[in-house]
């Protein structure tokens, strides 16, 4: 194998522009979160220290959006590994129509996430919208599905759930392929069920796969925005005003030392996130190797 | 274990709700693009009905649609582009080439993918408005190449390794330079990661709502801020807003269609592996 010296030469260009894009926007924001900058006077900028973090601690609203951010983190992300595992498992069996449905069920995950939320809303629209008219003729509506406060964070966890299932069904069923026939074949011949060998062989070689699904969709639920965006605005009031809408919306007021603070939070939070994911894939490659 | 015909028949009938579940969101917009304003809004809903072209022809007369969807393809060949091109000399380096830390490189290179985009889009903006790109092709193209990029390497890295080393070897004996093999050998062999990586990078621009949504004023809106602006200016207009909406998502279904074979492996790249 070839010495790294030349290698340099492939990698930096890519590397540099990467980390440059990344990295310089991220220590200019730890910075302007630092000040009380307002986008309308440009010439008032002044440093506040940690007064924009501070804020934080006793603001309702903040607070509300932490709440709002991890029900519908929580929320999406079980409804998805669920079904997402339970497709899995239905395509995974030998029956020969299920192989071209397959690409079928993806196709949420490819169209424009604006798109698929604007498909939602035409669905969802409380008086014109098709769900409420069947809903209305066998009695159970119509509902208010954007404009209930508790029932619109219910709303947007559906169509994210609708966009992202195709995601979880992908990666566990991707594992699930890769899983040895022969242990199956070992356990029916030796009588187990099919519940057996689905609880003591595959649940445990799939915790990894399974764990890394949650987590990398965990990571991205917590910082949706176009579907939320598109859907309710973060309406009813604030009832799906998670942290990002409400980044956007300091961003919008042109507060933008609170946006930075708001943006930096976040990364906190998701480092930490992600701290735990690379923890999940780096241990059991190195139990293998 | 053979599947009984009974299960078969079983997994055919769970099918029929998951697929309308998925499927119907999409087949009703599609349908409503065709439908007249008494089609729309007919109570109860039109299942069969006359398609027109209207909604269409609104589109592309009432909003300067095509400059719309100009933006949109300049931006997202760009990045395409640009992606392919770093993607393709790092992938290479990355499969190539080993130094120390190189897997740690290579980790960080994902964990680039994960910062969340408000926190990059609130600096971004105040960085471009002092260089005064904002609302330019240059601004949105920057970000986007930053995010396809993580992307194209991790997967062009793996095509990359599948190419025969003994070929590359041949090739440098007989004079190549490292950059010739890249282009004249190793290029052709991996085409097929190319054109996935390309796909994707494509998607990632053509999708991309955040940035442009705040970068993008009037000369460089894409068509994602368009469909969300015709949601809620002046009340919906379903007509077309169904008609833009299925003109923005056909690309994605034809690729999605194109690639079934690559998915598996684009999407859980790495995750599977392990």
């Amino acid at each position: 194998m070839a010495a790294g010296r030349a290698g340099r030469w492939f990698l930096l260009p890519g590397l540099v522009f990467l980390f440059a894009i990344d990295l310089i926007p991220l220590a200019y924001s730890g910075w302007v979160s630092f000040y009380n900058w307002w986008l309308v006077r440009p010439r008032d900028v002044r440093f506040v220290g940690l007064a924009n973090y501070a804020r934080f601690a006793d603001d309702p609203e903040f607070t509300r959006a932490v709440v709002v951010t991890t029900l519908f983190t929580v929320g999406a992300v079980l409804v998805e590994f669920l079904a997402g595992l339970g497709l899995a498992l239905l395509f995974a069996q030998p029956i020969k129509f299920l192989r071209p449905i397959r690409v079928l069920l993806l196709l949420p995950l490819f169209v424009v996430p604006v798109v698929g939320a604007t498909m939602w809303r035409v669905i969802f629209h409380p008086e014109l919208g098709v769900l409420n008219y069947y809903l209305g003729a066998v009695g159970l509506g119509p509902l208010p599905w954007l404009s209930d406060p508790r029932l619109a964070l219910v709303s947007i966890t559906l169509v994210d759930a609708w966009r992202t299932i195709p995601f979880m069904f992908l990666v566990m069923y991707a594992g699930l392929e890769v899983l040895p026939a022969e242990l199956f074949e070992a356990a029916a011949v030796d009588g187990a069920s099919r519940w057996q060998s689905f609880r003591h062989i595959t649940v445990p070689l799939l915790t990894y796969i399974m764990l890394l699904a949650i987590l990398i969709r965990g990571m991205d639920a917590f910082r949706e925005f176009d579907i939320i965006f598109v859907l309710t605005g973060g309406g009813p009031g604030t009832a799906t005003q998670t942290i990002q809408i409400l980044n956007y919306r300091a961003f919008g007021l042109g507060h933008m030392g609170e946006a930075n603070a708001i943006g930096i939070v976040t990364l906190i939070i998701v480092a930490v996130m992600c701290f735990v994911l690379m923890r999940a894939i780096l241990r059991p490659q190195g139990a293998r190797s | 274990m053979k599947p009984t015909r009974l299960r078969a028949t079983l997994t055919g009938v769970a099918l029929v709700p998951v697929l309308v579940w998925t499927l119907f969101p999409i087949y009703w917009i599609t349908t409503a693009s065709f439908k007249t304003e008494l089609a729309l809004y007919a109570k109860p809903p039109q299942w069969l009905f006359t398609p027109i072209l209207d909604n269409y022809s609104r589109v592309l007369t009432n909003i300067p649609f095509f400059q719309y969807l100009k933006n949109s393809l300049v931006i997202a060949i760009g990045t395409t582009l640009g992606s392919l091109v770093l993607g393709t000399l790092a992938g290479y380096g990355f499969a190539r080439f080993h130094f120390r830390a190189s897997e740690a490189v290579r980790f960080l290179v994902l964990v680039t993918r994960m910062a969340p985009r408000m926190v990059l889009v609130v600096p971004y903006y105040l960085m471009m408005q002092r260089l005064g790109l904002l609302d330019t092709y240059t601004g949105l193209l920057v970000a986007y190449v930053s995010f396809a990029l993580p992307f194209s390497i991790w997967l062009l890295i793996g095509f990359f390794v599948d190419v025969p080393l003994d070929v590359e070897e041949a090739a440098m004996i007989d004079g190549c330079s490292r950059l010739g093999v890249l282009l004249r050998i190793v290029i052709p062999i991996a085409a097929p990661g190319l054109v996935v990586a390309a796909i994707f990078a494509f998607l990632v621009s053509w999708n991309e709502f955040l940035f442009a949504l705040i970068l993008s004023g009037v000369e460089a809106k894409t068509l994602p801020v368009v469909i969300a602006g015709l949601n809620t200016d002046a009340g919906p207009l379903y007509g077309e807003m169904s008609a833009a909406a299925v003109m923005v998502m056909l690309p994605n279904i034809v690729m999605t269609l194109a690639l079934q074979r690559y998915l598996v492996k684009g999407l859980t790249l790495g995750a599977v592996k392990g």
